[in-house]
């Protein structure tokens, strides 16, 4: 991808907080390629999600071509392309999730938020008018002894029924 | 019962047990200290081979013996622990980060003395957030306390560690993958040979080893060789002359989910059965046992017959199994095993790097046979076979028996045979995640085929009592092997 060929609305830079860290970061590799991962977290951090504008800048800042940024956003599901909710809600949805019905709390998930689940192309899908929530569906956690779980933006949530749903979602609406 | 045995988690719910200071009270980095003051990198490495340590990551493979891989004139040697904990039914590390995460540290800096590393990369699996933050904290605690860092406690030790947070993708635990990923690159894994511990990271040397596998060295040089060998059974080959010890010495942190009253993290010896951990387990939550995942969902599955194989690396392998990462998912007699699996593929479909055309395509493939029989659409035939013998009407002729057969299951198994072949143990794939995909699918399939053929034949998911639902031993592709032969007994 050439440089003319990505529309860019709004360039983007890193703050004043994020380029501390990341001068930080840049130094524990030897070569600067590999702060990739932890460099797309800080951007997405800073923005909801990878705009070509960002990519643009990360290749810059690593000095590697825009498609190579391309490339690794494309692979990792948890770097979004496009604007997703303020919470994103994760549902696990692997066996030992389903043999303790995460069925039913996804289902009750997309009724309360009046949302259908979002796929990894179509993240709009997913998320509510209001742009308050994205609903998406993952793979095992890693919290199957207190399945079924749901991961809130950085907060897992264990041992769920519709219930404690609703408690939940009460309290990020407020 | 069989008791827990605590090590690894004994300190784990110890208020504060993240701190340095409290981690210190007990014996915290005492262990690395004693390493240093007592012995020399060699002795360490020769300790680690001895106790018989087995990567508790996914392979295997004796930790010791890796490191003896490792050229000693190439440097800068890296470590890579393996933190990207994705393999459904495993969550036993993910308790290690968050509450005692200077355990890890101090398996890092035993490791890391023993093979001369002075760069640790902790590659931590992204959706840890909290795992995440208190590991950093705990790192940071570490150099402000001088053990880590340049000149270690004047020891002229130096060793960074840095943690590396990933993005979502379950091929990333592959020791490969986890490298080209952790070089800023998608996490495709690479060809083997030249395997990690020769060209890893950066083309360097580097030794990938699970969370777990770190937490144990602490142990084994705080309280010897001796002590460490005598937990779990160690057996004897006698296919090597002389016969070859098989160490699955230690004790596991076995996490177990799915159908029992208390899923959770039990620290026990290796080499327990099923149906004690499930006891241990606080028992069924169920009528009936009718599967268990003894290793993670990548694991061949275990029909009820089979739960008195033991829980170690030698055991299940030799019940054509694996105990892999250690995740056990217990099934009760409620459960379709059609709908397990549907379940399971359609996770490794998702997972697939798609380098390889077999995986990237036959994975998929997989899933789709296992949809359309869940769906009620598996394809069947009813073929009719000449067969010569007395008829009907008493004279010798065309008896004309007719069968029926699965074009559907035929299919499935021939698919997933062709990404890796599970009789054979060859696989047309880059890495073994293409195993990881067959076996489940064909085990799945020839243990509980009553099951898959009732589906079909009904045109909707039909969950048979499990008796009739599973292939009686002689039947089984793998009963028949699992017992460890006399040949190798305990030693
Ligand atoms: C598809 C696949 C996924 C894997 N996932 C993990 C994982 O999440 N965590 C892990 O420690 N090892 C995982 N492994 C095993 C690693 O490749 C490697 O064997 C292990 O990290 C080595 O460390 P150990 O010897 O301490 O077990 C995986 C292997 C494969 C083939
Ligand atoms: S086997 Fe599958 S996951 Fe492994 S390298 Fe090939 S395509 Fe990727
Ligand atoms: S399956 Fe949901 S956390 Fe493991």
């Amino acid at each position: 991808m050439s440089d003319e060929l990505i529309q860019i609305e709004t360039p983007f830079a890193f703050n004043e907080e994020n380029q501390r860290e990341f001068d930080e970061l840049i130094g524990r590799y030897p070569i600067k390629e590999a702060a990739m991962l932890p460099t797309l977290h800080l951007a997405q951090n800073q923005t909801g999600y990878i705009t070509p504008a960002v990519m643009k800048y990360v290749a810059e800042q690593l000095e590697v071509s825009v498609m190579k940024v391309k490339d690794v956003v494309t692979f990792y599901p948890m770097f979004f392309e496009e604007p997703v909710g303020d919470y994103v809600i994760r549902v696990c949805h692997t066996l030992p999730c389903a043999l303790r019905d995460c069925k039913v709390v996804l289902e009750h998930l997309k009724e309360k938020l009046g949302t259908d689940i979002a796929s990894e192309t179509n993240l709009a899908k997913g998320t509510t008018a209001d742009g308050k929530f994205t609903l998406m569906k993952v793979e095992c956690l890693a919290s199957c002894d207190v399945a079924p779980v749901i991961m809130v933006n950085g907060d897992l949530h264990k041992n769920l029924t519709p219930e404690k749903v609703d408690e939940l979602l009460a309290k990020l609406a407020s | 019962m069989v008791e827990e045995r605590r090590i690894l988690y004994e300190h784990l719910d110890v208020p504060d047990i993240n701190t340095f200071d409290v981690f210190r009270q007990y014996d915290g980095y005492t262990r690395f200290e004693k390493a240093i003051a007592e012995y020399q990198p060699e002795d360490i490495a020769k300790m680690v081979l001895d106790s018989g340590l087995k990567g508790r990551g996914g392979a295997g493979f004796s930790t010791g013996e890796k490191w003896s891989f490792v050229p000693k004139d190439i440097k800068p040697c890296y470590l890579c622990c393996n933190a990207d904990e994705s393999e459904p039914g495993t969550f036993s590390n993910r308790y290690v980060l968050e509450k005692n995460p200077h355990l890890l540290i101090e398996g890092i800096l035993i490791c890391c003395y023993a093979m001369g590393i002075e760069t640790t990369y902790i590659y931590i699996r992204g959706e840890f957030t909290l795992g995440k933050k208190m590991l950093d904290a705990a790192i940071k605690e570490a150099y402000e306390q001088g053990y880590l860092g340049k000149d270690i406690r004047g020891t002229g030790l130096n060793v960074d560690i840095y943690s590396h947070p990933g993005a979502g993708a379950y091929i990333c635990g592959e020791e490969t993958g986890l490298i080209e990923s952790l070089e800023g690159k998608r996490g495709q894994p690479r060809n083997k040979p030249p395997f990690p511990a020769v060209e890893g990271v950066f083309r360097k040397p580097t030794v990938v080893q699970n969370v777990e596998t770190l937490c144990n060295l602490p142990f084994i040089i705080g309280n010897g060789v001796e002590w460490y060998t005598q937990m779990g059974p160690t057996y004897a080959d006698t296919r090597f002359d002389p016969p070859k010890p098989d160490a699955n010495t230690g004790t596991k942190l076995y996490c177990i989910s799915g159908d029992v009253n208390e899923p959770g993290v039990y620290e026990l010896d290796l080499g327990l059965t099923s149906t004690e951990l499930i006891e241990v387990a606080g028992g069924l939550r169920g009528e009936e046992v009718k599967a268990v995942i003894p290793g993670g969902s990548s694991a061949p599955i275990l029909t009820h017959y089979e739960l008195d194989t033991r829980l170690d690396f030698t055991s299940l392998t030799l019940a054509k199994s694996m105990l892999g990462s250690g995740g056990i998912i217990v099934m009760n007699e409620t459960r379709n095993i059609v709908d397990c699996l549907l379940n399971i593929m359609k996770f490794y479909a998702h997972e697939s790097c798609g380098q390889c055309t077999p995986c990237r395509w036959g994975t998929p493939w997989v899933r789709d046979i296992v949809q359309r029989i869940a769906d009620g659409d598996g394809r069947k035939d009813t073929i009719t076979r000449p067969k010569f013998g007395v008829a009907e009407n008493g004279r010798w002729g065309d008896t004309g028996e007719t069968e029926e057969i699965y074009e559907d299951l035929d299919l499935l198994e021939s698919v997933a045979n062709n990404i890796a072949n599970v009789d054979t143990m060859t696989w047309n794939t880059i890495c073994v995640f293409g195993i990881a995909v067959s076996w489940p699918a064909v085990s799945y399939m020839r243990k509980f085929r009553p099951e898959f053929e009732a589906t079909i034949r009904e045109g909707k998911l039909v969950t048979l009592p499990v008796a009739e639902a599973t292939v009686p031993p002689e039947e089984n592709y793998a009963y028949q092997q699992r017992f460890v032969p006399k040949e190798f007994a305990d030693l």
